[in-house]
């Protein structure tokens, strides 16, 4: 039932059909057969249709479209939309134009009335061989530009941060589609059966405004949901804290039941998928803690994230969640979530700089900073970038006038920054541009939707491939639209 | 980056002057060459194809046409094949079109585009010509076959067909686990297996099932699951939707009570005309953006606004027709015949539906606000009562310790413009108030309508705001939170002078916080003059002791003997009243959709509301038929008219698909396993007649789900086994041949009741609020789960307060849906997150410690026995030799309990066989 179905002959239909089955119900060994059927005559690669899941192994490595250069993704999630010109976006006309009001801008803009353009509330100086201008208010990941794929002219379509952090985790503003992560760990699995496939940490200081949409599986299995879990809050329900007798007891109990169940009931894949599922769970009780472990991390390792600064206690709980992706990506955890900024708080929680832009995000890049460039630092020393995506991305970016009254910025959904590094990444790339003011995106304009079909496809995947039918329509992350980003592609 | 342009006009004018340019042999080539890869056949980027010649003068979603005959310079066709810009020129990639081709195509278009018919080598699929939009065929007439061998004669053919026959009957006690998990959610009870055993009347089993309470309670979830039911609005801030639960109850009494499936529809879009108001909570089901949570631009306003009937629009299409008309939003539907316009015309139908809180107008609501009157005035009275025993502050006697619940401080009538409540000390932390209230002699409470300053605040957001201290709205989670240890202030600006003579105060009203509670504070009013007079302090109050705050309210202590028993007199009227204000309350309001004067409907350039194009009159799917509206119709008669349109029996959709949800809940897959798609992307059905039959039949019986369900359950399709046959798996490894009964995964819901069941705790309280899964009812973050064991939360999970997107701590994990977008079929996946909920959550531990005490109560010390009881309670059915010898023995080194969680988790418990 792919959007092409009215295309396809009648034996198209039967596979395309079987193929749900599959992905559902199928037999172990039928779907073995018949993957084997559909690679064999090349109907795999011509159709356009999601991955068969293997009931019993839903996290089993699969193959992507088409050989992909990143095999995990971080994804470094900055809640609250940060400021693209406090941050990666230099506009040195807003310092002439400070105080000044924009001849002919909004009125009115997502929170009320607009003030006067304000210049960037940090100096900016150049960084490395690409002499990038950054702001002094990030310094150590400023040192990290000539690694570093840039987009400064993104656009989201919507400036409220629900809708808008729905349409960067799922490519919709309305609740309930699955996200990036979802979609990542339904097409290609994971390396590592021990763990879950895809992991959402969030920040110490709370989850981010979305919640649980941001790592959401919408209609796709529950199986590819991302697992919460943190440095300090390990994952829900590993043991139950009964006696080790008593555990063991019930757990041999409930093999032999379920092995005599399945002996009944011979040829029941859902059955075996069962035993599986509790084989897999035996196993996560073990590496989940081993992995939230970090005493064996040597001294040096904290003291570069900042994990070990007392005078800063978000910052350090941070930088553990920090060191947690780069041990989790080592697994071989496809796809991991870092969230910094939490829930609606005035922007005290996050990077949501309304009212007092400079006093808030004086606190927040402080925890930010230091661990994030150490992340990609270590990654890249321990040879992980080559294969490890690192993305930094935020909802959308904030107007160059301050709100009316206040020392902060408002919404603007028009032209915003994200970027990534490592595997297939280019490095050293600024593409696309803002207005001089850095208000609206105007040149090489980029949608969210073509950020996150360039992510897919370093991963391997065609984003106009990989789909799920949902009530009749056959569900991309992108929608209906996307293009990949080739400036981005080393 | 835009270049000079590539080619000048005037060749193209000097070849559009030579002869008539011929498509077939100049023109088609140059599009073959160019074009077709991404416009033809295979892909329509942006929605157009150019290798048939109706599509190709349509022209693409935003730009059509792209051709326009004879006037080459304003065809965007021409425009971007010589455009200079990178981001627009086409063909984007690969080789341009060079000069000569541009002229011929300029000659061509400016000639008038001639297009012969006949030559196009593909013919686009008429998409009206699609059998879920035929009318249902009748059934073969003169057939005097029974009901139920009917359906049996469908399913068999089929089956011969393919060389594949039925599966013998399962036995008495599976058929009946089966039939009792499938019309209540529940397992039979071992009493009621033992008597099916004994006389196995199918019928009379299924009768009694649906004339259980717990049908509606099973079947109203399947309608929940697909409506997207939540109590919350959703989004970042998610929250509560208090009054949303009327619309839970009334889909749960309507299944039970099998009001007519076309009743059902009408009054689920127009239920304010037919006396069920809390059935038009189906419009407003979805998410949505509360007026404070949108941008106060315009643009935002008008997005938010299209956001919100779209979801109308889609909820109505895909839950009654099987359509997925909002794929018309941006654009024309790519595979059905639903254009952008028929979708406008169907938001037309509904622009007037609010998201919001409407009165119940029902005459038992009216009568139940006529009594809260009274009632309400009735506790202000009581109030007044009993402050009349509380001492006046300052007049020398010593009143009654502080306590974290609530404080009363009366005094002298004064008029004041302005309150003080300066805190000099709490027992520990920062000092958190969660309402200030004033009342005068009428009894009403000032502060409500006062504004409030603070000395500070520590916010978190949604729970800790300055805002909360005079909300109306008690406890901890609305309360607001000094941002000093052991001090802080609030004023409260009347903004006029009113007449007050008592300050009530707390920390926490329902008594679970008595922490940063105020153990010494001053109340200040200003005088007119602005100086500030006390009225009420702590220092006439008991020295404050450790273990104080946790008292309760209004106290006795300090009274005399009768003015004691007066206020225990007081104080038990006022529980009764408040008990049944809350009762009374309850019948006020549902999240159900307010109705105003339509938004003017246009026609929007893809979807996109800045980009309006001509107005939109209200209208049916012009697939359905031509019936049109006024533009002015008023409305309820907007609805009224949908309603009708959809709830017709020549409405050829209607009936299958809600034929086909019925069989689908019963099969686990439909007969069309695309249950909201019935269009020409959607599957087809497995078995088309059968699907018309029962459609028919449907109708027939007065659209009665009650009368499927039992010419479904009377099968022998339905009775069969669900041994897998190897050899028929081969032909069939799906079952959508049903050469076998399929069995299933249970779903979240059904696990969760079942365990409660089998352990002997469920509660069986039906409707009303729902039981908290979370330590909140909604808001921006952080949803601990509860789990203390409490008889609210053992209810059925239908009666949970649903969080949206929040998934539930242990069962969220079984594909329970997060209410976002419609569940029309759960996915059953299997995943070890499941299986470490199931096997160590507290739950499970709790309901294994309930099961086990169950079974020692109900089967005595023996171990023997118990594993007995435990099998026929979870397993309907007795251990054999084999399991009994495995489970004594453990049951007698650890006891029952381990056996309890191994049932739990045991394949054969968790599927329906």
């Amino acid at each position: 039932m792919s959007h092409q179905a009215e295309h396809l002959s009648a034996a198209g239909h039967i596979l395309l059909d079987r193929r749900k089955f599959l992905s559902h119900s199928a037999t172990a060994l039928g779907s073995i057969a018949l993957t084997n059927l559909l690679g064999g005559d090349g109907l795999l690669a011509a159709e356009n249709h999601g991955p068969i899941i293997d009931p019993a192994r839903p996290y089993a490595p699969r193959s992507p479209h088409f050989p992909g250069k990143a095999k995990n993704v971080i994804v470094i999630f900055c809640a609250g939309a940060v400021s693209q010109l406090e941050t990666w976006d230099y506009k040195p006309e807003l310092i002439k134009w400070d105080g000044k009001p924009l001849p002919g801008g909004p009125a009115v803009t997502f929170q009320g009335p607009a003030g006067n353009l304000a210049r960037p509330q940090y100096g900016f100086r150049q960084h490395g061989q690409t002499g990038k201008w950054v702001s002094d208010m990030i310094p150590h990941l400023a040192g990290l530009t000539d690694d570093i794929a840039f987009v400064h002219s993104l656009t989201s379509k919507s400036n409220t941060h629900g809708p808008a952090e729905n349409f960067l985790s799922t490519g919709f503003v309305l609740d309930g589609f699955p996200s990036l992560g979802s979609w990542v760990t339904y097409a290609l699995g994971s390396e590592n059966q021990n763990l879950p496939s895809y992991v959402s940490i969030p920040d110490p200081r709370g989850v981010p405004q979305n919640g649980a949409n941001n790592w959401g599986p919408g209609f796709l299995p529950a199986a590819f949901q991302g697992t919460t879990m943190s440095s300090s809050k390990p994952v829900r329900h590993l043991t139950a804290g009964v006696s080790d007798n008593a555990d063991r007891a019930a757990r041999s109990l409930l093999q032999k039941m379920n092995a005599r169940h399945l002996e009944a009931h011979p040829g029941d894949s859902k059955l075996a998928a069962r035993i599986a599922s509790y084989e897999l769970a035996a196993r996560m009780q073990l590496s989940v803690p081993e992995i939230n472990d970090l005493s064996t991390e040597p001294a040096h390792v904290l003291k570069d994230y900042g994990a070990d600064d007392t005078r800063n206690p978000d910052k350090a709980a941070f930088a553990k969640n920090c060191i947690l992706a780069r041990r989790l990506v080592e697994k071989g955890v496809r796809f991991v979530q870092l969230f910094n900024g939490a829930y609606a708080s005035g922007g005290k929680l996050n990077w949501d700089g309304h009212s007092d832009l400079k006093a808030q995000y004086d606190i927040h890049s402080q925890i930010l900073d230091q661990p994030a460039a150490a992340l990609i630092r270590d990654l890249k020393q321990r040879g992980l970038l080559q294969d490890t995506l690192v993305v930094w991305c935020t909802e959308f970016g904030r107007m160059p006038f301050f709100q009316k009254g206040a020392k902060g910025r408002d919404h603007n959904p028009d032209g915003f920054t994200c970027w990534m590094t490592g595997a297939g990444v280019k490095p050293g790339v600024s593409h696309g541009q803002t207005d001089e003011l850095g208000q609206k995106a105007v040149a090489d304009i980029h949608p969210l939707y073509h950020f996150n079909a360039t992510i897919l496809h370093l991963l391997g995947l065609d984003f106009e491939k990989l789909s799920f039918e949902h009530n009749g329509v056959q569900r991309r992350l992108t929608n209906v639209e996307g293009k990949v980003i080739p400036e981005l592609l080393a | 980056m835009r270049l000079s342009y590539f080619f000048s006009v005037p060749l193209a004018t000097v070849i559009a002057a030579a002869a008539p340019v011929d498509f077939v042999r100049e023109v088609r080539p140059i599009f073959e060459q160019h074009c077709y890869e991404c416009h033809g056949d295979k892909k329509q980027k942006g929605g157009l194809r150019l290798d048939v010649k109706s599509a190709a003068l349509k022209g693409g979603d935003s730009h059509g046409p792209d051709i326009t005959p004879g006037k080459a310079k304003q065809s965007h066709l021409l425009q971007v094949v010589t455009s200079g810009d990178e981001d627009e020129v086409m063909p984007p990639k690969g080789t341009r079109l060079n000069a000569t081709q541009v002229a011929t195509l300029t000659a061509w278009i400016d000639q008038g585009a001639v297009w012969p018919d006949g030559v196009d080598a593909v013919k686009l699929k008429d998409t009206r010509d699609h059998w879920s939009f035929k009318p249902l065929r009748t059934s073969p007439d003169g057939s005097t076959q029974s009901a139920a061998t009917s359906i049996d004669g469908f399913i068999d053919a089929k089956l011969a067909e393919k060389g594949l026959r039925r599966s013998p009957p399962a036995d008495a006690a599976t058929w009946l686990r089966r039939a009792t998990f499938d019309l209540t959610g529940l397992p039979p009870t071992p009493e009621e297996v033992a008597a099916f055993v004994q006389k196995p009347d199918r019928a009379a089993a299924i009768d009694r099932l649906l004339a259980s309470p717990r049908y509606g309670e099973r079947w109203g979830q399947h309608w929940l699951d697909v409506v997207r039911y939540a109590d919350t609005h959703g989004f970042e801030v998610n929250t509560e939707r208090p009054n949303a639960w009327p619309y839970r109850d009334y889909v749960i009494r309507a299944f039970n009570q099998d009001t007519p499936y076309d009743r059902f529809i009408k009054e689920q879009i127009v239920g304010d005309a037919l006396g069920q108001d809390t059935a038009t909570g189906f419009l407003v089901t979805a998410s949505v953006l509360l007026p404070g949570q949108i941008g106060r631009d315009e643009a935002s306003k008008r997005l938010a606004r299209q956001d919100a009937l779209d979801e109308i629009v889609n909820n109505v299409g895909q839950t009654f027709l099987g359509l997925s008309v909002g794929c018309a939003r941006c654009h024309d539907h790519k595979f059905d015949p639903i254009s952008a316009k028929d979708y406008y015309a169907m938001q037309a139908l509904v622009a007037g539906v609010e998201y919001d809180d409407r009165e119940i107008r029902t005459p038992a609501a009216e009568a139940a606000r006529a009594r809260l009157k009274s009632v309400k005035a009735a506790i202000v009275s009581v109030d007044r009562q009993l402050a009349q025993l509380v001492p006046l502050a300052g007049a020398g006697a010593v009143r009654p310790m502080v306590n974290a619940r609530e404080n009363v401080e009366r005094f002298k009538p004064l008029r004041t413009k302005k309150l003080r409540f300066t805190i000099r000390e709490t027992n520990r932390l920062e000092p958190c108030v969660d309402e200030i209230e004033a009342f005068g002699a009428d009894g009403e409470n000032v502060a409500r309508a006062a504004t409030v300053t603070v000395s500070g605040e520590r916010v978190t957001a949604d729970t800790h705001e300055q805002r909360f201290v005079n909300d109306g709205n008690y406890g901890n989670a609305r309360s607001w939170m000094s941002d000093e240890t052991g001090k802080g202030w609030v004023i409260l600006d009347f903004r006029q002078e009113r007449d007050i003579d008592r300050v009530v105060w707390g920390r926490d009203r329902q008594g679970k916080f008595t922490d940063r509670l105020a153990t010494s504070y001053v109340i200040e009013i200003a005088d007119p003059a602005g100086n500030w007079q006390t009225v009420a302090s702590s220092d006439d109050r008991a020295k404050f002791a450790p273990g104080g705050a946790s008292a309760t309210g209004f106290t006795t202590n300090g009274l005399g003997k009768e003015e004691a028993a007066q206020a225990r007199g007081l104080l038990a009227d006022k529980n009764k009243l408040l008990a049944e204000q809350r009762a009374l309350d309850a019948e006020q309001k549902a999240f159900a959709g307010v109705f105003r004067s339509p938004d003017k409907i246009r026609l929007l350039n893809r979807g996109d509301p800045e980009q309006p194009k001509e107005e939109v009159a209200p209208a049916l799917l012009s697939v359905l038929g031509d019936k049109q509206l006024p533009a002015d119709a008023p409305e309820q008669a907007r609805r009224q008219a949908l309603a009708g349109w959809i709830a017709d029996a020549r409405n050829p959709l209607t009936a299958r698909v809600m034929v086909n949800r019925v069989w689908q809940g019963h099969f686990g897959g439909g007969l069309v396993q695309t249950p909201s798609d019935f269009g020409n992307n959607g599957m087809k059905p497995s078995h088309p007649e059968l699907l018309d039959w029962l459609a028919q039949e449907f109708i027939r019986a007065g659209w009665s789900v009650k009368h499927l369900h039992r010419l479904i359950m009377l099968s022998e399709t339905y009775r069969q086994s669900s041994d897998i046959d190897a050899a028929s798996a081969q032909l069939d490894a799906d079952t959508r041949l049903l050469w076998r009964f399929p069995s299933r995964r249970l779903d979240a819901e059904t696990i969760r009741d079942a365990m409660l069941a089998v352990s002997g705790k469920l509660n069986l309280q039906m409707y009303g609020r729902g039981f908290d899964l979370f330590d909140k009812r909604g808001g921006l973050s952080g949803f601990k789960p509860v789990e203390v064991s409490s008889p609210e939360n053992h209810r059925r999970m239908i009666y949970a307060h649903k969080v949206r997107r929040e998934p539930e701590a242990v069962f969220g994990a079984f594909d329970c849906p997060d209410a976002g977008q419609s569940t029309a079929v759960r996915t059953a996946s299997t995943t070890p997150i499941q299986a470490l909920n199931l096997f160590n959550s507290p739950f499970t531990l709790q309901r294994s410690d309930d099961f086990a005490e169950r079974v020692r109560t109900e089967a005595g010390a023996d171990p023997a026995a118990q594993v007995r009881r435990a099998y026929q309670l979870a397993l309907s059915r007795d251990p054999t030799a084999e399991e009994m010898t495995e489970a004594r023995q453990a049951v007698s080194t650890h006891g029952v309990t381990v056996l309890c969680r191994a049932l739990f988790n045991s394949s054969e418990f968790l599927f329906q066989p």
